[in-house]
């Protein structure tokens, strides 16, 4: 490890495995969009405008024309259909030393409109998944109060509740691209997102009822599970827009999300949003925890190191075309569709690229523009069926705009593993196909 | 409501005693859950390896200390030579309080408390030990599910309604007078105590105690060291914790305890309330206080081995690399900072060139090579 040559991106970030010694890698992609393209291929000899032979899917009476399905019991808690079956949360199991202090991904590609599926949304735990009793749960607010207080859920959900729909990111999400063009796919490289509609209360109301002494300038956040999970946020931020959930686009939380209850902090790193929360102490300094510290700082090329980046820049990226999810119907109309999103406020405009970067047209916002929430982008064209560099660029209604990856390295160097919101390129070759690439300024 | 309940609850203790069969019935699929405590270290089924425990293929029939490969300790491996093989009763009696069953087993796993858990996981072991008796297990179960799931449905709901309703907040007790919506309660001098574990930089939150770097290292040795390395160089994908000083610069900066983090009590805090991995909260006070002093030791903060970290003297020592971490200043960036409208045309010089493509083409799962990495997330 030591005598690694320069170019070796095994430690991409906090290390990359050397992707050389992965001998399957190139021939793997190749098969998975050969068969992505003879589908889509398939698929257009029947729905090409024109047909020399009548369609049996339409002349012939179908098994599901005739033959009654499952009844109402049969699908008490409904999934989605076999044919969706490879629409899963995925990881990468190198990037870490144990699954049950890991990180998995949502398949934004698979993905349309503004709300992520409960079932869809990636995974981040540190001690595995707490699985908790709602009955056996407390909350407990404690530290500079005047009275030191703990709830039971059913407490919980007699304050005054709220609906609000957020984005959570990961602050690594695009971490292993520091270097470079790394993992081919925007599930990997952009998948540590999700985008909720919460139900819950405020944590002022919380923090009022036990009430805070005025010497109380932070608010340490612990969660149950066996990490113990802690963040110090300060208290106008607790005071301002943060939620204490307990369902997600409608119903409970799942387990993997921090059933029975999470911290919303909106527009902030995921890892703040602590998921199976417990506790919340108030104090007049930061507690300076492990994952504040020693991790969610980010290094910088001279050696120093930023703490406290708690807002999640603007960013954007095309989900389709993307690598997993190649072009697979030829030339002629075409949808670049992505997600843009600010931890700064709504999204103010997403322009489009097709040729790297050198020229932009606007896209077109579709669907709800909410603050710190994820927003639907579309891109409407007709493909001649040449190569493209297709980019994304969005801004945010501060007028943030989203920098390239040139501009951030130098700005940061290349060790800062988090908040890595730089413009994505995907390569989009003449058969569809598409690339993780990076591109000349 | 509790009156209501009762009756529920006579019906499951009589059946219990009734069939005692069922109370002590044998169920894998509830045992595969209860493993979940012990997978930190045991792995079990197709490509177990020896972990931080002894894989646990083929353990019914199996006497005690004798995988290829695992180091055992000394009083395990007597046990095995003195006849011990594992069965139901030597595992559960083994598995209530190992460090009673076995004086100076290496295993720091505190035992299960619940006799069902203790008989699930077997039953779940059973399932790869071909010397056990499945087949016959499973039929038995068979016969009782109905009770026993009865049974056990019954029980639940009574222990829940009397803590919700019952112990914690009598739904007919007085409104709270606190706050604004007089909800929740206020919380006792000994719930706190045991929730506020937190320490910060000036010391405040320590317990005190005291410990040596020499009993650090004898306790780093037997808990830490399978998982960071015996010199905090980090297993595999375990996270270093020494070492990298003055790397922070280069291309591959090893950010360590010693290298990197800026405070003392981040490490204690963090030990004490998460570590070992997987069996958090097995270690004293003063064992924390030993490991941390052991800690600064292998990162050169201190040289002597007869140092002494107690809650005396911890706030007095600095990490070196306190003073490189500076507040967030990412919006005084040039392309933060000008907030310009963005360039829509002819923004490059010419044609634009691809620079570098994606190292990792297919990021599948890779069976083969899947154990090996560096941990680009921790």
């Amino acid at each position: 490890m030591k005598n690694e040559e320069t170019d070796n991106p095994r430690r991409n970030g906090e290390g990359l495995e050397n992707p050389s010694r992965r001998t399957l890698l190139r021939g793997g992609v190749a098969a998975a969009g050969g068969a992505a393209l003879a589908a889509g291929l398939a698929a257009r000899g029947a729905g090409a405008a024109i047909s020399q032979h009548a369609d049996p899917l339409i002349t012939d009476v179908q098994d599901w024309n005739r033959y009654p399905g499952d009844g109402v019991d049969a699908r008490p808690y409904g999934l989605p259909s076999q044919y969706e079956k490879d629409v899963v949360r995925r990881d990468v199991p190198w990037l870490t030393a144990d699954s049950k202090s890991s990180v998995n991904f949502t398949p934004l590609h698979e993905l349309d409109g503004i709300i992520t599926p409960n079932g869809l949304c990636f995974e981040r735990h540190h001690g595995g998944i707490a699985e908790i009793n709602p009955v056996d749960h407390r909350l407990m607010i404690n530290g500079l109060v005047d009275n030191e207080l703990v709830f039971t859920m059913e407490d919980l959900k007699r304050f005054p509740r709220e609906n609000r729909v957020y984005f959570l990111e990961c602050a690594a999400n695009s971490g292993m691209e520091w270097r470079g063009s790394q993992l081919n796919g925007c599930q990997f490289t952009h998948g540590m997102v999700h985008n909720v509609m919460y139900t819950g209360i405020r944590v002022r109301d919380l923090l009022n009822e036990a009430g805070v002494k005025p010497e109380g300038k932070w608010v340490l956040a612990e969660g149950a599970d066996p990490s113990l999970m802690t963040r110090s946020i300060p208290i106008e931020k607790m005071m301002d827009d943060c939620m204490v959930a307990f369902k997600m686009n409608g119903e409970a939380l799942r387990e993997e999300q921090g059933y029975p209850i999470r911290l919303v902090v909106p527009g902030w790193e995921g890892n703040m949003w602590i998921k199976w929360l417990r506790r919340f102490e108030v104090g007049d300094q930061p507690w300076q925890q492990r994952e504040e510290t020693s991790k969610y700082t980010d290094l910088l090329a001279d050696g120093q190191a930023r703490r406290f980046t708690w807002e999640m820049d603007v960013k954007s990226v095309i989900t389709n075309p993307s690598p997993q999810a190649p072009i697979t119907h030829g030339k002629g109309q075409t949808v670049i569709t992505g997600l843009a999103w600010s931890g700064r406020g709504k999204i103010a405009r997403v322009d489009v690229s097709l040729d790297g970067g050198r020229n932009w047209q606007e896209a077109r916002i579709d669907g709800p523009s909410l603050d710190k929430s994820v927003h639907r982008f579309y891109f409407d064209f007709d493909w001649d069926g040449s190569e493209l560099l297709i980019q994304s660029r969005a801004m945010d209604e501060q007028g943030f705009i989203q920098p390239s990856k040139d501009e951030l390295r130098a700005a940061r160097g290349t060790n800062s593993i988090y908040h890595n919101n730089g413009i994505q390129t995907w390569y989009i070759k003449q058969d569809g196909s598409a690339e993780n690439v990076e591109v000349s300024s | 409501m509790s009156k209501y309940l009762l009756k529920p609850l006579a019906v499951a203790s009589l059946l219990a005693l009734a069939h005692p069969l069922a109370a002590s019935a044998q169920d894998a699929d509830a045992g595969e859950k209860v493993f979940r405590k012990c997978k930190a270290c045991h792995m079990v089924g197709e490509d177990a390896k020896n972990r931080v425990g002894p894989e646990l293929n083929n353990l019914l029939g199996r006497q005690a200390g004798t995988v290829p490969d695992f180091k055992y300790s000394k009083a395990m491996e007597a046990k095995g030579n003195d006849g011990l093989v594992w069965d139901d009763d030597t595992l559960s009696e083994y598995l209530e309080n190992p460090k009673k069953y076995v004086k100076g087993t290496k295993m720091s796993f505190a035992g299960l408390r619940k006799e069902t858990e203790i008989q699930d996981v077997i039953a779940y072991l059973k399932t790869f030990s071909e010397a056990a008796g499945t087949p016959a297990e499973t039929e038995s179960k068979a016969e009782e599910p109905a009770k026993n799931d009865e049974a056990a449905a019954a029980a639940e709901p009574v222990q829940t309604a009397a803590a919700s309703d019952g112990d914690v907040l009598p739904k007919d007790a007085e409104v709270p007078d606190h706050g604004v919506f007089h909800l929740g309660r206020k919380a006792l001098p000994d719930e706190v105590e045991a929730w506020n574990i937190d320490i910060r930089p000036d010391g405040s939150g320590l317990p005190v105690g005291r410990g040596t770097v020499a009993q650090g290292e004898v306790i780093y040795t037997e808990t830490c060291a399978v998982c960071h390395g015996v010199f905090g160089e980090g297993e595999g994908r375990w996270p270093v914790l020494a070492g990298g000083q003055g790397t922070l610069e280069d291309d591959r900066p090893e950010k360590t305890i010693g290298s990197y983090w800026p405070y003392l009590s981040t490490v204690f805090d963090y030990v004490r309330r998460a570590m070992p991995f997987g069996n958090a909260h097995s270690l004293s006070d003063n064992g924390v206080y030993s490991v941390v002093a052991y800690l600064l030791y292998l990162n050169d903060v201190v040289t002597d081995e007869e140092f002494e970290l107690s809650n005396e003297n911890f706030a007095s020592i600095k990490l070196p690399n306190e003073e490189n971490f500076i507040a967030d200043n990412r919006l005084e960036e040039p392309a933060y900072a000008a907030k310009e409208e963005p360039c829509m045309k002819e923004c490059k010089p010419g044609p634009v060139e691809i620079t570098m493509r994606a190292r990792v083409l297919d990021v599948t799962p890779d069976s083969e090579d899947d154990s090996v990495g560096a941990g680009a997330i921790e």
